[in-house]
C-alpha cells in the first residue's frame, strides 16, 4: 500500500489534460494534436484506474475501462493517422489551420 | 287616421326603391311616380292632421334593439307638432317633386333625381314622426345622406364634390354633439323616449347641470343641421345641387330640422336658463351675421343661402326666448317663401343659365309671372305687413322682447332691415333695370314649374293668419294643446317691424331701382368691410387654416411615427435577429480548433452553474 | 341535425372540394372556379340552417362532439380525462354567428375569386383549406385544436398572400407570418402552461378550474395570481397582433395591400376577427379578473386604435391602404366596446365584429372589381367613376357610408351600442373617441369621392359596370348590411345567451 493519496493522481490527471487540450486547441500541426488528444485521453485513464483503487466503491470496473479506452484510443489513432494521411496526399499539408473547407 | 301615420314615409320610400332599380327604364315617367307618393303621402299626412286636430297623442312602439335590460324601440307619435310638421314636409316636397319636373328635364340621371328625392322624403317625413331621441338620430343622419347626396348630384362637378363632403361632414360635426347629448341623457334617464325625458326633468331626476350639458350637447347637433354659426359654412356651399333641392331640403325641409328637434325637446330647454340663453344667442347672432354677408352676395342662390341661415337664426332666437310656437310658427311661413323665392330663383336660372345676379337684369317683362311670384316672396320675407312673414317675425321679435334679450330684440330688427334690402336689391338686379344677359332667349318657364310656385306664393300669403294676434291663434293654441296664453305685443313693435322693412325696401330701390345712390357706396367707403362680408368674414379660410392645419398635422405626425417608430422597432427587431445569425454563421469559420474551444467553454460554463446553483434551478 | 357528426360535417365539408380539385386536370379553369365556390355551399347551408334552428329555440348543446385523440401521459394516479387532448367541437351562441358570418363570406369570396389569373387548382384547393381553418377556429372546443386550426388559416394564407397576391406579395406574406407566428407562438406557450397545470384544455373545464373554489382542487399545480396577469397579458399581446392592436398592425397593411382581392375578404372579414373572438373567448372567459383590471386600459387601446387609424387613412394615397388603416380604426370599436365592461359594450364589440365583416368584404369585392379594370386603386388616379360605372361607384358609397356608421345599416347599431357601453363606464373617455366618428366620416368620404366623383380620369373613361357575376356578392352583402341595420335582433338575439354568460364571468 502506498501512501500517495488520490488526489495526487487527480492532480497529475489534470495536468496532463490541460496540457492535452491546450495543445489540442493551438498547435497547428494536426500529428500534434492527434498525440495531444492522445494525452488527454491518457488523463482520463489516470482518473479511471485512480478511482478504481481509492474510489468510494473501489473494484475492477474502472481498470476494464481504461482498458477499452487504449484500445478506442489506440483505432482511434489509427484512423486519425490514416485520415491525416489521405489529407496529405490530397492537400500537400498538415497544418490544421489551412483545413477549413467545411466553413459555412 | 292617426294608427297609419306610419305609412305617410313609405310611399316616398317606395319610390326611392322603384326608381332606383326601374328608373333607367322609366325615363320621364320616373316623375309621375315620384310625385305620385309625395302626394298620396300628403293626403295621408293631411289626414292625420284633421284627425289629430280633434283627438289627442298617438304613440306606437315595438323594440328594436335590447341591450341588457335596456330596450331600445322604434316607433312613430302623432303630436300636435308632428303632424303639423308632416303637412308641410309632405306638401312643400310634393310641390318640388312637380316643379323638378320641368327643372329638371332633359337630365341624363332624371330618375336618379327622383329616387334621391324619394329617399329624403323618406327620411324627412321618418324625423318628423319619431317618438324618441335614438329614431330622430337615425333619421337625422339619413335626411343628411339625403342632403349629400343631392348635393353632389352633379358629381362630375368639383365644387359639387367639394360641397357634398363638406355638408355631410360640417353636420356630422354637429351630429356628434347630439349624439353625445342623446347617450348621456338616457344614462340619467333610462329611456330616449320624449315624454319620459320630459318626466325625468319635471321631477328633478336630471340635476340641473346635467339638464344643461346634454340641451347644449343636442343643440351643437341643431347648429349642424341649421347652418347656425359656426357650423354654418356648408349650408352656401350646398346650393351646388340643383335649385329644387335646395328649395326643398336647404330651405324648407331639412335645416329646418334643428329648430324641429329643440321644438320637440323643448320641456328639457325650459328647464335650464343657460341652455335657452345659448339658444337664443346663437340664433341671434347668426341672423344679423348671415343677412350681413348676403347683403354683397352676388350669386342669386348664396344670397338666398345666408338669407335662409339667417331666418333660422330667427327661430332659434324665438326658441331661446322660449318661445316655440313663435319658432314653429316662423318655420311654417319660412319653408313656403322661402320654398318660392328658391323655385323663382330656379326658374330665372333655368331661363338664364348663370346664377350671376350681375348679369341678370330687366327680366320683370320676359318673365312676368316668375317675377310676380318672387316680389311675393320678397315682401312676405321681408315682413311687410299683411303677409305671413309680417306675422310670424312679429312673434319673434315680440318673443326676445318679452323675455328680456333687449340687445337681441333690436338686433333682431337690424337683422330684418338687412333682409328687407338684400331681397329687394336681389329683385331690383334680377327683375329691374335693362337686359343685361346678352343674346341667350329668355321665356317664362312652363306650367309645371309655375304652378307650385303659385301654390307657394297663396300659402307665403296666407299662412300667416293662422296665428295673429287680430284675428286668433290658432297655431299656438293647438300647439299647446290649447294652453297658449298670448301675450300682448305692445303696438309700437309692428309698427317699429313694418317701418325697418319697408326702410329696407326703400333704401334698395334707391340704390338698385332708382339709381339715386351709388351701388358702389360701401365698397368705396369701406372696403375693408365690403371685403370682409364679400368672403363671409373668412370663415372657410379661417377652418382651413386652423381644423384643417391641425388635422393634417396629426396625421402627418401619426403617419410618421407609423413609418418610422413603429416600422423602425419591428425592423430592429428582424435586423438584431438578422445580425445574431450572421454573427452565428461567422463563427462557422472551418477552424476545428474554434470549434473545441467553444465547446469547452460551453463545458466549463455548466459546470460552473451547476456547481454554483448546486444542481437545481 | 341531431347527428353527432353535424360539427364535422360542417367544418370539414370543404375537404370534398379539396379531393375533388385535386382530381380536376390543371387546364379546366371554368370547372375549378364552379368547384371552389360549390364546395363552400354546403358549410353555408349547414351553418345557416344551425343558425335558424337556434333561432327557434334549438338548444345548440345538442351538437357537442367529442372524441378522444392523443394521452400525453398514462399514470395510474391520473383521472381519465386528465392530459388529454380530445377532439372536441361545441359551439354557442357567439361561435354560431361567426361561424355563419365565415362561411358566408367564404362563398362570397369564393365568386370573387374568378379574377384570380393562375394556377386555380393551387388557388382553390388552398382557399378550401383557409375554410377549414375558421370554420374550425369558431367550432374549436378546447384550446389544442384552436390552435391547429389557426395554424391551418395561417399555413393557407401565406401561400395564398405569397403565390397569387400584388408585386410585393413575398414581402407581405412573410410579414404575415413572421407577425402571426409571434402571436401563434406567444399562445402556445399559454396553452401550454395551461395545459401543464391543469391538465386539460377544454375550454368549459379551464373555466370551472380557473373560478370555482370547488374545482380548484383538481387543478395539477396551482395557477397563482400572478402567473395568471402574464398569461393574461400574453393572450392580449397574442390577439392583439391579429386583432391588431396599435403598434401591432403594420402587417396588415401589407397583407391589405397585397393580398388578392377575394383573400383580402376573407383575411379582413373573418381572420381578423378572430383576435376579437380569441379576446373574448378566452381573454374574458378564462381570466375576467384580470380582464376587469385592465378594462380601461383596453377602452384606451381602443380610442388610440380609432383614432390613429382614423388619422392615418385620412391621408393615404391608395385605397386599399385607406381601407387597411379604416380596419385598424374600426377594429379599436370592438376594443372600446370590450373595454366598457358591460352588456352593452360587449354587444357592440361583438356587433362590430360581424358588421366589420360585411362592409370590409363588401369594399374589398368592388376594390377586386375595380382594380380588374383600372389596374389601380389609387387615389389621384382614379376619379368620376360614377360616370362609367355607376353600379360599382353607388356600391362602394354605399360601403363607404355603411363603414362610416349610416343608421340603417350595420355600422352604425355597432358603433352606436359599443359607444353606448363605453358612455356608462368612461364618459370622458368615450366623448374622447366620438372624434373618431367624424374622422371616419371624413377619410371615406375623401377616398371614395375622390374615386367617384369629380371628372372622370384616363384610367376610368371606359371602364364597364359590374358584371351580374360580380354583382350577386356585392347585393347580398349590401341587403345583409341593411338588414342587421334595420333589424339588429337578427343578431342581438342569438348572442344574448353567450353575451350573458360573460357578463356573469365577469360579475356584472
Amino acid at each position: 500500500m502506498s501512501s500517495v493519496p488520490l488526489s495526487a493522481y487527480l492532480v497529475l490527471a489534470l495536468i496532463l489534460f490541460c496540457i492535452g487540450l491546450y495543445g489540442a486547441l493551438t498547435k497547428r500541426n494536426i500529428v500534434v494534436v492527434l498525440i495531444c488528444i492522445e494525452l488527454m485521453l491518457n488523463a482520463v485513464n489516470i482518473n479511471l484506474v485512480a478511482f478504481a483503487k481509492y474510489g468510494a466503491h473501489p473494484g475492477v470496473a474502472g481498470q476494464i475501462f481504461a482498458l477499452f479506452t487504449i484500445a478506442v484510443a489506440a483505432a482511434e489513432a489509427a484512423v486519425g493517422l490514416a485520415v491525416l494521411m489521405a489529407l496529405y496526399r490530397n492537400r500537400k499539408t498538415v497544418h490544421i489551420d489551412e483545413i477549413d473547407s467545411m466553413k459555412h | 287616421m292617426m294608427e297609419m301615420a306610419w305609412i305617410v314615409p313609405l310611399f316616398p320610400l317606395f319610390s326611392f326603391f322603384l326608381l332606383l332599380l326601374a328608373g333607367k327604364k322609366m325615363k320621364e315617367a320616373s316623375a309621375y311616380v315620384g310625385m305620385l307618393a309625395t302626394f298620396v303621402s300628403f293626403l295621408v299626412a293631411s289626414a292625420v292632421l284633421a284627425d289629430r286636430v280633434g283627438g289627442s297623442t298617438y304613440k306606437a312602439e315595438q323594440v328594436w334593439l335590447a341591450i341588457g335590460s335596456a330596450k331600445l324601440t322604434v316607433g312613430f307619435e302623432v303630436t300636435a307638432l308632428n303632424a303639423w310638421m308632416l303637412v308641410i314636409v309632405s306638401l312643400v316636397s310634393f310641390l318640388v317633386h312637380m316643379y323638378a319636373k320641368g327643372y329638371m328635364q332633359g337630365d341624363e340621371r332624371f330618375s336618379v333625381f327622383y329616387a334621391y328625392l324619394g329617399l329624403f322624403t323618406f327620411a324627412m317625413l321618418g324625423l318628423v314622426i319619431s317618438p324618441n331621441l335614438l329614431q330622430t338620430y337615425m333619421f337625422w343622419e339619413l335626411v343628411g345622406l339625403g342632403s349629400f347626396l343631392l348635393i353632389g348630384f352633379y358629381f362630375y362637378k368639383e365644387e359639387a364634390k367639394a360641397a357634398a363632403k363638406k355638408a355631410f361632414i360640417m353636420t356630422r360635426v354637429g351630429d356628434v354633439g347630439f349624439f353625445i347629448g342623446m347617450i348621456l341623457l338616457f344614462l340619467q334617464v333610462g329611456s330616449f323616449e320624449y315624454s319620459d325625458i320630459f318626466k325625468a326633468v319635471q321631477d328633478g331626476t336630471l340635476s340641473q347641470p346635467m339638464v344643461t350639458l346634454t340641451a347644449i350637447l343636442i343643440f351643437v347637433g341643431a347648429v349642424g343641421k341649421s347652418g347656425q354659426f359656426p357650423l354654418h359654412t356648408w349650408l352656401p356651399d350646398a346650393m351646388e345641387g340643383p335649385t329644387p333641392v335646395s328649395a326643398l331640403i336647404h330651405a324648407a325641409t331639412m335645416v329646418a330640422a334643428g329648430v324641429y328637434l329643440v321644438a320637440a325637446l323643448f320641456p328639457l330647454y325650459e328647464a335650464s336658463e343657460t341652455a335657452l340663453l345659448t339658444v337664443a344667442v346663437v340664433g341671434g347672432f347668426t341672423a344679423i351675421f348671415a343677412a350681413s354677408i348676403a347683403l354683397v352676395q352676388t350669386d342669386i342662390k348664396r344670397v338666398l343661402a345666408y338669407s335662409t341661415v339667417s331666418q333660422l337664426g330667427y327661430m332659434m332666437l324665438a326658441l331661446g326666448s322660449g318661445s316655440d310656437v313663435a319658432a314653429i310658427f316662423h318655420l311654417t311661413t319660412h319653408a313656403f317663401f322661402k320654398a318660392l323665392l328658391f323655385l323663382a330663383a330656379g326658374s330665372v336660372i333655368h331661363a338664364v343659365g348663370t346664377q350671376d345676379i350681375e348679369k341678370m337684369g330687366g327680366l320683370w317683362r320676359k318673365m312676368p309671372l316668375t317675377a310676380a311670384l318672387f316680389l311675393v316672396g320678397a315682401l312676405a320675407i321681408s315682413g311687410v305687413p299683411l303677409l305671413s312673414g309680417f306675422f310670424s317675425k312679429d312673434e319673434i321679435f315680440a318673443a326676445a322682447w318679452m323675455h328680456g334679450h333687449g340687445v337681441l330684440f333690436w338686433i333682431a330688427v337690424v337683422a330684418s332691415f338687412f333682409t328687407a334690402f338684400y331681397m329687394f336689391r336681389l329683385f331690383f338686379l334680377v327683375f329691374g333695370g335693362e337686359e343685361r344677359h346678352g343674346a341667350k332667349d329668355v321665356h317664362e318657364s312652363p306650367a309645371v314649374m309655375t304652378l307650385p310656385m303659385l301654390v307657394l306664393a297663396v300659402l307665403s300669403v296666407a299662412a300667416g293668419y293662422i296665428h295673429t294676434p287680430w284675428f286668433g291663434t290658432f297655431l299656438g293654441d293647438w300647439l299647446t294643446d290649447g294652453g297658449y296664453a298670448h301675450e300682448k305685443t305692445p303696438s309700437w313693435m309692428m309698427i317699429v317691424a313694418a317701418i325697418v322693412s319697408l326702410l329696407g325696401i326703400f333704401l334698395a330701390w334707391l340704390m338698385y331701382g332708382k339709381r339715386s345712390l351709388a351701388r358702389d357706396w360701401l365698397s368705396s367707403r369701406a372696403p375693408l368691410t365690403y371685403n370682409v362680408l364679400l368672403n363671409k368674414y373668412y370663415i372657410d379660410e379661417f377652418y382651413a387654416w386652423t381644423v384643417g392645419y391641425v388635422a393634417n398635422a396629426i396625421s402627418r405626425l401619426f403617419y410618421y411615427v407609423d413609418r418610422f417608430v413603429i416600422e423602425g422597432i419591428a425592423s430592429l427587431i428582424t435586423a438584431t435577429v438578422n445580425a445574431a445569425a450572421s454573427l452565428g454563421s461567422r463563427m462557422q469559420n472551418g477552424q476545428v480548433q474554434t470549434y473545441g474551444a467553444v465547446t469547452f467553454i460551453g463545458l466549463a460554463l455548466l459546470v460552473a452553474i451547476l456547481a454554483f446553483t448546486g444542481g437545481y434551478l | 341535425m341531431n347527428g353527432p357528426y353535424f360539427l364535422s360535417l360542417l367544418v370539414f365539408s370543404p375537404l370534398l372540394g379539396i379531393l375533388l380539385l385535386a382530381f380536376t386536370p390543371k387546364t379546366q379553369e371554368r370547372t375549378m372556379k364552379w368547384l371552389g365556390f360549390l364546395s363552400t355551399l354546403p358549410s353555408l347551408i349547414l351553418s345557416l340552417f344551425a343558425f335558424f334552428q337556434y333561432l327557434r329555440g334549438y338548444r345548440l348543446e345538442h351538437l357537442a362532439e367529442k372524441r378522444d385523440w392523443i394521452r400525453f401521459a398514462d399514470f395510474p394516479f391520473l383521472t381519465e380525462s386528465t392530459f388529454v387532448v380530445r377532439y372536441e367541437l361545441n359551439i354557442d351562441g357567439l361561435s354560431l354567428v361567426m361561424i355563419v358570418l365565415a362561411s358566408l363570406l367564404a362563398a362570397l369570396a369564393a365568386i370573387a375569386s374568378i379574377h384570380i389569373k393562375k394556377e386555380w387548382k393551387g388557388y382553390f384547393m388552398l382557399f378550401l383549406l383557409l375554410e377549414i381553418g375558421m370554420l374550425g377556429v369558431f367550432a374549436a372546443g378546447n384550446m389544442v385544436l384552436f390552435f391547429i386550426f389557426l395554424e391551418v388559416t395561417l399555413v393557407a394564407m401565406f401561400f395564398l398572400i405569397g403565390k397569387w397576391g400584388g408585386f410585393a406579395r413575398e414581402r407581405a406574406a412573410y410579414s404575415y407570418l413572421l407577425y402571426n407566428g409571434v402571436g401563434s407562438a406567444i399562445l402556445l406557450i399559454v396553452i401550454a402552461v395551461l395545459f401543464a397545470r391543469a391538465g386539460t384544455s377544454n375550454m368549459e373545464l379551464l373555466k370551472e378550474m380557473l373560478h370555482n373554489p370547488a374545482a380548484r382542487a383538481q387543478l395539477i399545480a396551482p395557477i397563482p395570481d400572478g402567473l395568471r396577469l402574464s398569461l393574461f397579458i400574453a393572450l392580449l399581446i397574442a390577439f392583439g397582433i391579429k386583432l391588431p392592436i396599435v403598434p401591432f398592425h403594420r402587417w396588415i397593411l401589407r397583407v391589405h395591400v397585397q393580398a388578392p382581392p377575394a383573400v383580402v375578404m376573407l383575411h379582413a372579414g373573418v381572420l381578423l376577427k378572430i383576435g376579437a373572438y380569441g379576446l373574448i373567448r378566452f381573454g374574458i372567459g378564462l381570466f375576467p379578473d384580470q380582464f376587469r383590471d385592465f378594462s380601461f386600459l383596453i377602452a384606451i387601446l381602443g380610442i388610440v386604435n380609432l383614432l390613429y387609424g382614423a388619422f392615418l387613412a385620412f391621408i393615404q394615397d391608395d385605397f386599399k391602404m385607406v381601407l387597411a388603416y379604416s380596419s385598424v380604426s374600426h377594429m379599436g370599436i370592438v376594443l372600446i366596446g370590450l373595454g366598457a365592461l358591460n352588456e352593452a359594450g360587449m354587444q357592440g364589440a361583438i356587433f362590430q365584429t360581424v358588421s366589420h365583416g360585411f362592409i370590409s368584404a363588401l369594399l374589398f369585392l368592388l376594390v377586386g372589381i375595380l382594380y380588374e379594370r383600372t389596374n389601380t386603386t389609387e387615389l389621384d388616379r382614379l376619379g368620376g367613376l360614377a360616370k362609367a360605372m355607376p353600379l360599382t361607384a353607388g356600391s362602394l358609397l354605399a360601403g363607404a357610408m355603411a363603414s362610416l356608421g349610416l343608421p340603417g345599416m350595420s355600422g352604425f347599431v355597432s358603433e352606436f351600442t359599443a359607444f353606448f357601453g363605453l358612455f356608462q363606464t368612461a364618459p370622458i373617455v368615450a366623448a374622447i373617441g366620438t372624434l373618431g366618428i367624424i374622422m371616419t366620416a371624413v377619410y371615406l368620404l375623401r377616398a371614395v369621392l375622390n374615386m367617384t366623383f369629380g371628372a372622370s380620369k384616363s384610367g376610368a373613361a371606359q371602364a364597364l359596370d359590374m358584371s351580374v357575376t360580380e354583382a350577386v356578392p356585392v347585393f347580398v352583402l349590401l341587403a345583409l348590411i341593411i338588414m342587421v341595420g334595420v333589424y339588429p335582433r337578427i343578431l342581438a338575439e342569438p348572442l344574448q345567451a353567450a353575451i350573458k354568460m360573460m357578463m356573469n364571468g365577469l360579475g356584472a
